[in-house]
This record gives C-alpha cells, structure tokens and sequence, in this order.
C-alpha cells in the first residue's frame, strides 16, 4: 500500500534524509490518503520549496521544484505549513496554490527596504507600515513576551475567539546574514538567534554541518553538550516558571525562581563561562577552556537544594493554573508541538530520547497530562528534577560511549536539539565549504497555528500570562 | 535553616523566611531621591537576551527598587526608556509612540550591543541598525548581553550625572 513515506522515499535521495520529487510526487505525496505524517517545518526558496517531516523519531525531507515562482500548498494536506507559506512569500515572493488561510503576511508588515527581499527579482519597497486586521490588538509591547509579536483578535464579550499572529517586529534575517558564510563564521550569529536557544540552537546547528561533512561528534563532545542543554533546560523553566508565576500573582514561588536561575547562572560565570551559556557550543563540539566537570558540579550543587521549596511551593499555587490556556492532545498530535507544551498535554515526543548515548534512565519526567499551565509548570518542575539526575549519570561515565560511524559527507544535513522550549531544528546545505542554504525551525513555530485554540475563551487581560506560560520567543519565531 | 525539607504550612512559612532571607540589599545607595526613577523596557528586535537580563534584575535577585529605581508598565509613567535590541524597521514606529508617551524630562538608554550599533545585526532591509540610525547614543550599557549587576551598576552610574 501506498504510504506518504513511501512517496517520499520514491523520489531521489540526495541527502542522508533529503528526497527530491518531481511536481507529480509531490501532489501524490499531498493527496495520498491514509496518515499524514507528523510535519516539523514547511519552507520555500526561489527555487525549492520543503517539507520536514517526522517518520517515528526520525526526520525525512521531501522537496520540489518551485516553477514560475509557485509551488503546490503543502498547507493543503500539512495544516500546520501555512505559516512557513506566509513567511516564504514574504521573503521570496514564491506563491502556494491552493493553501489553507488568508494569506496575510507573517513577517513583511510594511517598512522593509524591498518587497521579497531574499529572492533573486526582489520587488520595490512596499513604503509604511501596513494596519493589521482584526477587532483588538495587543500591541507588541503589551503582550508579556520577550520580544515583538503582533497578535490580532477576533473577540467576543471580552474574551478570544481567534488570534492571528504577525512577527514582522523580531525578524532580523538571520538567515540572510548566515548565507556564504563558512559554519564556523556562522556560529557566532546562531548563538544570537533565541535567548530561549543560547545552547540548543547553536546544537542543532552544529549536528547539522556534522552530519554535512559526514562527521560524528565523539562520546566526550557528546556528553559536553548534552550537560550544557540540560544546564539551559533548567534555567529557562525556572524563567517560563516565573513568569507564569508572576502572571497569577504567585509571587513568592516567583521569588523562589528568580532564586535559583540567578545560582545557575552565577555558577556559569564563576566557572569562566557566559551566564547563560552563550559562545559555549562550536561546530567541532565547545569552547576552548571549558572544563565541564566542575561546571556540572557547580550547577548541580546551585540549583539540588531549592527543588523540594519549588515543587511545594507549586503544589501550593498550581491550582491557580488549572484549566488555563489548555492544549488538547489531538492539536498536539496533528501539529507536532513539542517541548513542555506538546508534553503537558500528552504527546510524548522528546527528541533527546532518540540521542545515540543518552542515558534514558534519567528521563522519567511523567505528570499531568491535562495540557494547562499547571501541567506544564509540573512538567517543567519534573524536568529539572531529570536534568540534575541527567547530569550525574553523565558525570558517572563521561565520554566513556561508543562511537557511532560516521554518515558519508553529503555536503546537507539536519540537526535537531531538544532545548527547553521544545525541538529546534536546522537543515543546512553546503557548498565549497560555504552555506548555500539554511533553515531555521525554533519550537515556537509550532505553537502558532493552536494559540487561537490555547487562547479561547480567556479574558483579553490574562492574554499575557497565558503567553507566558507556554514560553514563546518571538526571536526564534522570526528570526 | 537548611534547605526546605517540610511540606504543608511549615514549608510555607520556610518559603517566606527563605525569601526574606534573600533581600538584596543595594551595594551602594543613592541619594534619596523624592521619587524613584521609572524604567520602561522595550525590546525591538534582537535574540531577547539582554531584555531577559533586564527581566532578572527587575525579579526579586536584585535590588532594583532599592536602589532607587522602579518599573513601569505605562510609558506615561517612565522617566527613562531602557531599549534592547537592533530596532528592526518595523519596530521603529513603536519605538517612537512610547517615547512620545513619556513625560518631558525623559532619558533614552541603550541596553546591549544591539541597541547601540544593532551589534550582530547590522542594518539590513529588516533593522535600521540599533537606535544610532535614529538619534546620537548618548547614554548606552555595553554587553551581549550586560549581566543584571553590570545594568543595575550602570544604572546607578547614570543616575549620578
Ligand atoms: S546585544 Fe547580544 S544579547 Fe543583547 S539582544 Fe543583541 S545579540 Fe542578544
């Protein structure tokens, strides 16, 4: 029988994961019946135009020629790729038939220098800003968020009915900074990409020129960068902790939090690293100097003691968050959320899990699979919980895996980091040693298409602290 | 007093003693001022992380109200307008509402690398390249990011001038 992966493996295989499909692949791909798979990412170029799919635990790309500057809605079939349509069309002016949604933009609200700006015919600039539409807005300074998102409502008798998003007010291109740059250049700007990925983002990345150049990072690399993902997941759940908390008015488990994110950090920098992990991650495995051990130690030794006052102090005020800004399963499952907020509401998906040396022993992290704050915050609480006993195992046997063999050098490849905000991925493509194309998915992507959901029913005035609890980075979102 | 071991009230009551315990007390004090100096923070287009550093200092880990300044939610009420990040193009128009919002008397401080020169994202179609493409930087906290004691120093520093 006929099955999407199989579709796609039809095509030809030019890379580890990556099949190319003729125009009629890809409608069959589009149209096949039977599951869809899970899809990561949708993206598209002058010339191509992507999708990134989940086969298990394992990523497969499938990508077609993009003609006269249009290509067939991957949105049609995959309803989560009508924001990778929007952002394409706003960088490169390539047109998706047939796709789900209006069409608005999700990036060029007006201002830029030039209309398509990444694409080979880029158009001229569009002139002022262009009013958003919808009947309330908040605007990008009062939603409670780390950055600029434009959010739009549809609103009945003060509470959400529909949200639609626009981020043009984070979008830096990134992406056009990194193109022609060799990885390691690169790197100093993918550090910068999220402070929600300080570590995770530079990781996915790095795992991608890897597999590009048919390297594998050994057992010793491997452990490191685990340990420093594990450092950032904790860190930045006790600042979605935080603010979660703060948005109901918990203060004193605030307090708690603040606490002790600043001992992580403070342990970071008196052992000679950046407080939040920044520069720490290169493409060969981390930065010259870092003696992982103690720094393992010191954090463990920072943050062990006030878990037991967090998690009673959650249990205390959890019942604050019950039943706000829900994630059912199914939205879950049909959009591939991952992170905290896929997890909370029970799809289990954690790309550590399928990491060659991890030691899965540790990752018992099970609560509440309810979907709403509170079982995220759980969630995040047990996490921590993992991450500290994570750390001793790895510190109990570093380095000492096995190797794994090495892929052949496609000069393409995909990387994937479980940061603590869900799975960040990055494809890259080389040439002469250079980037020639690269693509960037932050876990938030996939949160957009459900907020709508998430956010119905909530007062206007709790918009914000329902942000906050799910942990959005309009930086990582635009890019 | 260990760490908190107890559940229920006692734990509770530990919270609190263990927050209180915490108070950070201000390594210099201003003189005192009639009022304290309202900080407005607004981030317009950078990776987030000196707009979470600002976020850090203004928690319970440090003693920003003590040392004589106070976060604001409304511009109308900020003395000083903290900006992070590269000012994309899109945000300037932001950028210049919540500076017309701010009483007379106002201060423009850049947070960060990016606020300054745009840092890491120099001028593109997207940024204008930090906010000298707007106005002469007179007061800036260089960093990427500044730690929330070298902000809250920094901030003391230009409240001296
Ligand atoms: S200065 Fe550095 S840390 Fe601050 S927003 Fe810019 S890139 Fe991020």
């Amino acid at each position: 029988m006929r099955s999407m992966g199989r579709i796609i493996r039809s095509g030809e295989r030019v890379a580890l994961s990556h099949y190319h499909l003729d125009p009629a692949q890809w409608s069959d791909m589009l149209c096949v019946p039977g599951a869809t798979l899970p899809l990561i990412s949708c993206w598209a170029d002058d010339a191509r135009a992507y999708v990134l799919l989940l086969e298990g635990d394992r990523p497969i790309l499938a990508s077609t020629v993009v003609e006269d500057r249009r290509y067939l809605a991957p949105s049609s079939r995959f309803a989560g790729a009508e924001w990778g349509e929007r952002v394409s069309y706003d960088l490169y002016g390539v047109e998706a038939m047939e796709a789900r949604g209006n069409g608005t933009p999700a990036l060029d609200e007006g201002g830029w220098t030039s209309t398509w700006p990444l694409s080979s015919r880029p158009g001229p600039a569009s002139g002022g800003l262009r009013p958003l539409g919808g009947s309330h807005f908040l605007r990008p300074e009062q939603t409670g968020l780390s950055g600029p998102l434009d959010l739009s409502f549809e609103v009945l008798k003060g509470k959400v009915r529909a949200v639609d998003v626009c981020a043009g007010g984070a979008h830096r291109g990134v992406v056009s900074r990194l193109l022609g740059k060799t990885p390691e250049e690169a790197m100093v700007l993918v550090a910068r990409m999220t402070a929600g990925g300080f570590v995770a983002h530079p990781l996915a990345f790095a795992r991608a020129v890897a597999q590009a150049r048919g390297q594998v990072p050994g057992p010793g690399v491997r452990d490191v960068w685990m340990i420093l993902l594990e450092i950032e997941r904790m860190s930045l759940h006790l600042f979605d902790m935080a603010r979660t908390a703060r948005g109901m008015d918990a203060e004193l488990l605030a307090t708690h939090c603040d606490h002790a994110r600043e001992a992580i950090a403070q342990a970071c920098a008196e052992q000679g690293v950046s407080r939040r992990l920044m520069d720490t991650v290169n493409c060969g495995g981390f930065r010259e100097g870092l003696e992982i051990v103690p720094l393992a130690q010191a954090v463990h030794a920072a943050m062990q003691p006030s878990l037991a006052a967090l998690e009673e102090l959650h249990r205390v005020f959890a019942s604050r968050l019950n039943g706000f800004a829900v994630l059912d399963v199914r939205l879950a499952e049909r959009f591939a959320v991952g992170g905290v907020t896929g997890r909370a509401s029970g799809r289990s998906m954690d790309m550590r899990r399928r990491e060659t040396g991890m030691r899965l022993e540790a990752l018992r992290a099970t609560g509440s699979s309810s979907g709403d704050a509170r079982a995220r915050d759980g969630l995040r609480l047990a996490e921590i919980r993992d991450s500290l006993k994570l750390m001793e195992r790895i510190l109990g046997s570093i380095g000492l895996d096995d190797d794994e063999p090495a892929p052949d050098s496609t000069d393409e490849g995909i990387g994937v980091a479980e940061g603590a905000r869900g799975d960040v991925w990055h494809w890259v493509r080389l040439k002469n040693g250079r980037i020639e194309n690269l693509h960037v998915r932050d876990p938030g992507v996939s949160v957009l298409p459900v907020l709508g959901a998430m956010l119905q029913g909530c007062p206007m005035e709790r918009v914000p602290a329902a942000l906050g609890s799910i942990g959005l980075s309009p930086a990582g979102i635009a890019l | 007093m260990k760490g908190l071991r107890q559940t229920g009230p006692l734990s509770l009551l530990y919270a609190f003693m263990d927050a209180r315990r915490w108070c950070p007390s201000s390594e210099e004090v201003l003189p005192r001022r009639e009022r304290p100096i309202g900080l407005y923070v607004l981030e317009t287009g950078g990776c987030e992380g000196c707009f979470m550093e600002i976020e850090s200092l203004k928690g319970s880990a440090f003693a920003l109200e003590q040392a004589g300044f106070v976060c604001v939610s409304d511009p109308a009420d900020a003395d000083w307008l903290l900006l992070t990040g590269a000012v994309t193009r899109v945000c300037a128009e932001m950028v210049d509402r919540v500076w017309r919002a701010m009483p007379p008397g106002r201060s423009l401080i850049a947070v960060g690398a990016c606020a300054v020169d745009g840092g890491p994202f120099p001028a593109s179609y997207a940024t204008l390249g930090g906010l000298q493409a707007l106005t002469p930087v007179r007061r800036a906290i260089p960093g990427c990011p500044p730690a929330p004691q070298e902000i809250l120093r920094a901030l003391q520093e230009l409240a001296r001038i």
